[in-house]
């Protein structure tokens, strides 16, 4: 039921990018769920069982705009916690825990990127002088701190998101078929969370009926295959 | 002027010092440092105060903070006054945070992700994610680069030349197209996840629709990843109990 170590620390490395994207750096979507799980459960061996829990936490996350200084989770790690759930086991039993892993992590994630903020302002605060003298060097100090400090933030929320994944692993969902029906709610929720933010992102203009033809279509084609 | 391509390095991440106090101003005295060394030996004290200048607050959508960028350094070396300067920053930080925002983050985005969920649920998982990444990150790319070149020819006049753009077009038109990649997608998701699952089909689409309902009437304090984590656990519960 455990992961190798060497697989522990790649999908930790990866994690932790995935962390830094969703702000400091180099912010390439790499933090987004469908990717950051499903490479996870891909650098893991189960290419499939990540992608379902990526997905998964994707529907939640299309509720969130990251914008500016609002506070939003940090699915990121979080992602690459539930992949490493899911990883290896029949995906359809374990999908509620790995969501509940996920978005459990992606709120303390919001949190810690709070932290993050605070004590970059505090770092600020200590070379206010440096500042007004316009070094050159307090401006590279105060970013490489900054980039340091949300690395250390990022390795520190995968690290527990893959150890309580790896802790969860040993309780018996796979064994208990009810977990299909958890699943499935987990399900639900996400549905309501992407139907919810795509109502809300298109407003009452014309996205609005792009969003219903859409939605038609896809209709259409799902039962049509 | 000379540190262009080392400016637009930095420029990702423009972030990376994030706070209440300055947000973006930081990482943006750290991009404009390389642009700003020509200015040195030109005229040291105007160089002091430019690297000053540089990393007072800023705020704006991260991507367009090249157009910002490259108009002050070039409003610097065209000797324009200090405060003119600064207000040329805080003038741009809304209309770029905004149209940033719009075209990003809730047009470019969605659109993207959409369309990879498309791909995805068909089965070409790798494509589909490769497909997100290139396509997103090439607009995202082009759009750093188009934004500092077009800031350090505009100078002060890059309003204007926002303005006269490609990109409020973009931002208009991106919208229909995530409404449309979404609306596509989230039925097929659903299908991808619940073929097979009989009449709990219904109350899947219940729940959901409840759930919908219940972020619409009470958004503030039922956010999606609190609505979330409350039904699953619930839904945990009853495995368990079930069990």
């Amino acid at each position: 039921m455990g992961v190798p170590a060497a697989d522990f620390l790649l999908v930790l490395l990866w994690g932790t990018l995935a962390g830094m994207d969703l702000v400091s750096v180099p912010q390439m979507l790499i933090s987004r769920p469908i990717v950051a799980g499903t490479v996870a459960g891909w650098l893991l061996g189960d290419l499939e069982g990540g992608a379902r829990i990526g997905v998964l936490l994707e529907l939640f996350a299309l509720d969130v705009l990251p914008v500016g200084a609002s506070r939003y989770p940090d699915y990121g790690p979080a992602a690459v916690g539930a992949a490493a759930l899911v990883a290896g086991q029949p995906w359809d039993r374990l999908l509620a825990p790995a969501a509940a892993l996920g978005l459990g992590m992606a709120i303390v994630g919001g949190w810690t990127l709070l932290w993050l903020r605070h004590a970059n302002a505090r770092s600020l605060q200590e070379r206010t002088a440096a500042l007004a003298a316009g070094e050159a060097g307090a401006f590279r100090a105060l970013q490489y701190a900054g980039l340091f400090r949300d690395g250390v933030r990022s390795l520190l929320l995968t690290a527990v998101a893959l150890l309580l994944a790896l802790a969860a692993r040993h309780l018996p969902f796979a064994a208990q078929p009810g977990f299909i029906l958890a699943g499935r709610i987990a399900i639900a929720a996400g549905l309501a969370a992407a139907v919810g933010g795509a109502l809300r992102n298109a407003g009452r203009d014309v996205r609005l009926r792009w969003l219903g033809i859409g939605a038609a279509v896809g209709m259409l084609w799902l039962l049509a295959t | 002027m000379t540190g262009r391509w080392r400016a637009l390095w930095r420029l990702f991440a423009v972030q990376g010092a994030w706070n209440y106090e300055r947000m973006l101003g930081i990482g943006m005295g750290y991009a404009a440092e390389p642009m700003l060394e020509d200015l040195k030996s030109a005229d040291p004290a105007r160089h002091a105060e430019a690297a000053v200048r540089s990393a007072e607050f800023f705020n704006s959508h991260p991507y367009l903070a090249g157009l910002a960028l490259g108009a002050v350094v070039r409003a610097e070396y065209d000797g324009l006054p200090g405060a003119q300067i600064l207000r040329l920053r805080t003038a741009l930080c809304s209309p770029l945070g905004a149209l940033g925002d719009r075209f990003f983050w809730a047009g470019l985005v969605p659109a993207c992700v959409g369309l990879a969920l498309v791909f995805l649920t068909a089965g070409f998982i790798g494509p589909a994610l490769a497909g997100l990444l290139i396509l997103y990150n090439g607009i995202r790319v082009g759009t750093a680069v188009w934004g500092l070149a077009t800031g350090l020819r505009s100078g002060s006049k890059v309003g204007a030349a926002i303005g006269r753009s490609w990109l409020p077009r973009a931002a208009e038109a991106i919208g229909p197209v995530a409404g449309l990649t979404m609306g596509i997608a989230i039925p097929l998701v659903a299908g991808w996840y619940l073929r097979g699952a009989g009449v709990q089909i219904a109350g899947v689409l219940g729940l959901a629709a409840l759930g919908v309902w219940l972020s619409w009437r009470f958004g503030n304090v039922a956010t999606s990843p609190r609505f979330g984590l409350v039904t699953i656990v619930v839904g945990l519960l009853l495995a368990w109990g079930l069990h």
